[in-house]
């Protein structure tokens, strides 16, 4: 049963989920860190960047390098609309940006509905080739995915740790008013952080889509699991976040594939229950 | 916070006569209005509502106590397929399945309450919230006993006489009116004020001698309970007991009738269970535009009324009185 390549097999597959899990759960952690906002329209969001992937790339035959990025940065400025419209109302209200997020949620999903219809749509993958090493073979678009989300993550890392901005962002999730009182443009600064928040989700929707396959309820899965990966690695913490999502990912390639998935389901929600009952603020957070 | 409930504290005394005629009225009109009109829809909704009224009002009990549950519908899901398996299987009649399956929703509520009660705020959001996918797994995936995701058709109507939509609403209406009544003397008693206390502070509360968990493991334990008969009537209403009535979407409904309506009363319960229920509805004709709507209405009236649609009344007095 645990034959080498079967082992390289799922953990390669398990290190792309982890990936993508990690990328939807920085930009929940973001939003709720930054701006105390529970974004339940989360998944709607990695729905459009797996539309917009589909079309520069499926449609319009980008080069994949370019469509990427691309797709995400345009379902990312297009939501500044929404975070106008939208998001700017339920900043530092956690039940109510739960509920009206629900309510985007809905308008978001059942909106591509009207203009893309339910049914299932498939992107080319980036590569159908193989990577031969010593008698193991590893699918090569599966390794793309993981070479993109490390790109991104690093230089998201970079972005936090070293730019004004990040550290802007870093004090403003610290204490909104002693920010204020120092200077930090809060507004602007929670601009960035949606969008940034929201580029990663929709990149992560466009990899996840194409891995698996694009409608326009795909995005409850990947909701669902940035809950949980944010809640195993502590509200807020963006470490946690990136090592929720990588233990998930692992988790869930791993049990799936030699044990089924409704098991892998049980136990990885009751991991995280007993995890918050002993240790409510997860792996990497900071008790309250 | 505390000044604003003690202010409604005070005002409650003289008010409360009126109140009870405003029940009372309510649901004298609420009793004889399908007999006047014989609209079949209407009277489906109002069905429905009455139901939603049971699950709503339950919650809000949890939710007094600071705690957001989205297991609700869970353990709704539990008293379910208890009652419909016992009477099924088992033979029983309605009257004695109806207290089983809302005693098997206690019993579990029991066994997990004093676990997940420990933990608050968001953390208790996301616990229930992962319990509530285990019970709807337990449902899916039980095959043998549940029936899996096809679920146990056929459910027998409680008796003849509730057979008929006239009778079934009669019989929501009635265990709308006991359960939300049941809440209802539950906030305005000693104990109400206990469940106030451990909700806006509760080491004081703990400080002046009350035993916190054991409350709100009681809270909890009746609370889930009462939702129980929402979930066994539900399933005879709809003839149907499948695992999709019980999932997290049904939670988040309870919830968002609860925030939607205003957290703070027991009539904000309500009225979100009336608008959740009814205006979904209403907005029937095209299906994905009326979610599309849906959801930009709950958009507006949160970011307009973050109190809920309670709220109203408040800003209309507030106006009166600038005036």
């Amino acid at each position: 049963m645990f034959t080498p390549t079967l082992l390289a097999q799922v953990v390669v597959n398990g290190l792309s989920l982890g990936a993508i899990y990690v990328l939807v759960a920085l930009g929940f952690t973001l939003l709720f860190g930054i701006m105390r906002v529970v974004n339940f329209a989360h998944g709607a969001f990695a729905v459009l960047g797996g539309y917009a992937l589909y079309y520069l790339y499926g449609q319009y035959r980008l080069p994949y390098i370019l469509a990427v990025p691309l797709s995400a940065l345009l379902v990312a400025v297009i939501s500044l609309l929404l975070e106008r419209c939208v998001f700017r109302w339920f900043y530092q209200k956690m039940f109510q940006s739960m509920i009206g997020l629900l309510g985007l949620n809905m308008a978001l999903v059942f909106g591509s509905v009207i203009i893309w219809d339910t049914y299932e749509r498939a992107i080319p993958p980036a590569f159908n080739g193989m990577l031969q090493l010593g008698g193991v073979i590893l699918p090569l678009d599966r390794l793309m995915v993981v070479a993109i989300a490390a790109a991104i993550l690093a230089l998201f890392w970079l972005f936090m740790s070293r730019s004004r901005w990040g550290l802007a962002m870093r004090a403003a999730a610290q204490d909104v008013e002693i920010a204020e009182a120092q200077g930090i443009d809060t507004l602007s600064t929670y601009r960035l952080a949606f969008f940034i928040a929201i580029f990663m989700t929709a990149l992560a929707g466009g990899l996840y889509a194409q891995i698996y396959a694009l409608s326009p309820f795909m995005g409850d899965r990947p909701l669902v699991v940035a809950f949980i990966a944010v809640i195993l690695g502590g509200m807020g913490s963006i470490p946690g976040a990136a090592l929720g999502g990588l233990i998930l990912g692992f988790t869930e390639s791993f049990l799936s594939t030699f044990y089924g998935a409704t098991l892998s389901a049980f136990v990885s929600f009751g991991v995280v229950i007993l995890l918050l009952i002993f240790r409510p603020w997860g792996l990497l957070g900071t008790p309250e | 916070m505390a000044s604003v409930i003690g202010a409604a504290a005070r005002s409650t005394r003289p008010r409360i006569s009126a109140l009870h005629g405003l029940v009372a009225g309510a649901a004298l009109l609420l009793a004889l209005w399908p007999l006047v009109f014989g609209n079949k829809f209407l009277l489906a909704l109002a069905t429905l509502v009455a139901l939603y009224a049971i699950g709503a009002a339950s919650l809000h009990l949890i939710i007094r106590t600071g705690h957001v549950s989205f297991a609700h519908a869970g353990f709704m899901g539990v008293a379910g397929y208890v009652a419909v398996l016992s009477q099924m299987r088992l033979g029983l009649p309605f009257a004695a399945a109806l207290p089983l399956g809302c005693l098997a929703a206690a019993t579990v509520a029991l066994a997990i309450g004093p676990l997940i009660l420990r933990v608050t705020g968001k953390y208790f959001v996301l616990v229930t919230f992962l319990f509530g996918e285990i019970l709807r797994l337990v449902f899916t995936e039980w095959t043998a006993v549940t029936g899996g995701s096809n679920g146990i058709f056929d459910v027998p109507p409680p008796a003849p006489v509730f057979a008929t939509p006239l009778g079934f609403y009669y019989l929501a209406l009635g265990a709308a009116v006991l359960c939300v009544g049941i809440v209802a003397r539950i906030l305005g008693s000693e104990i109400g004020r206990t469940i106030d206390a451990l909700r806006e502070a509760e080491r004081l509360a703990e400080c002046s001698g009350v035993p916190v968990i054991r409350w709100k493991v009681a809270v909890f334990v009746v609370a889930c309970a009462l939702a129980g008969v929402q979930g066994v009537l539900q399933a005879h209403y709809l003839r149907l007991i499948d695992p999709t009535t019980f999932s997290i979407v049904e939670s988040l409904n309870l919830v968002v009738m609860n925030v939607i309506g205003g957290m703070q009363r027991l009539a904000g319960a309500l009225i979100g269970a009336l608008f959740l229920t009814a205006l979904p509805e209403l907005l029937r004709g095209y299906v994905e535009m009326q979610r599309v709507f849906f959801g930009i209405i709950l958009i507006i009236v949160m970011a307009a009324l973050p109190g809920g649609i309670i709220e109203i009344g408040a800003r209309l007095r507030a106006l009166g009185k600038a005036r």
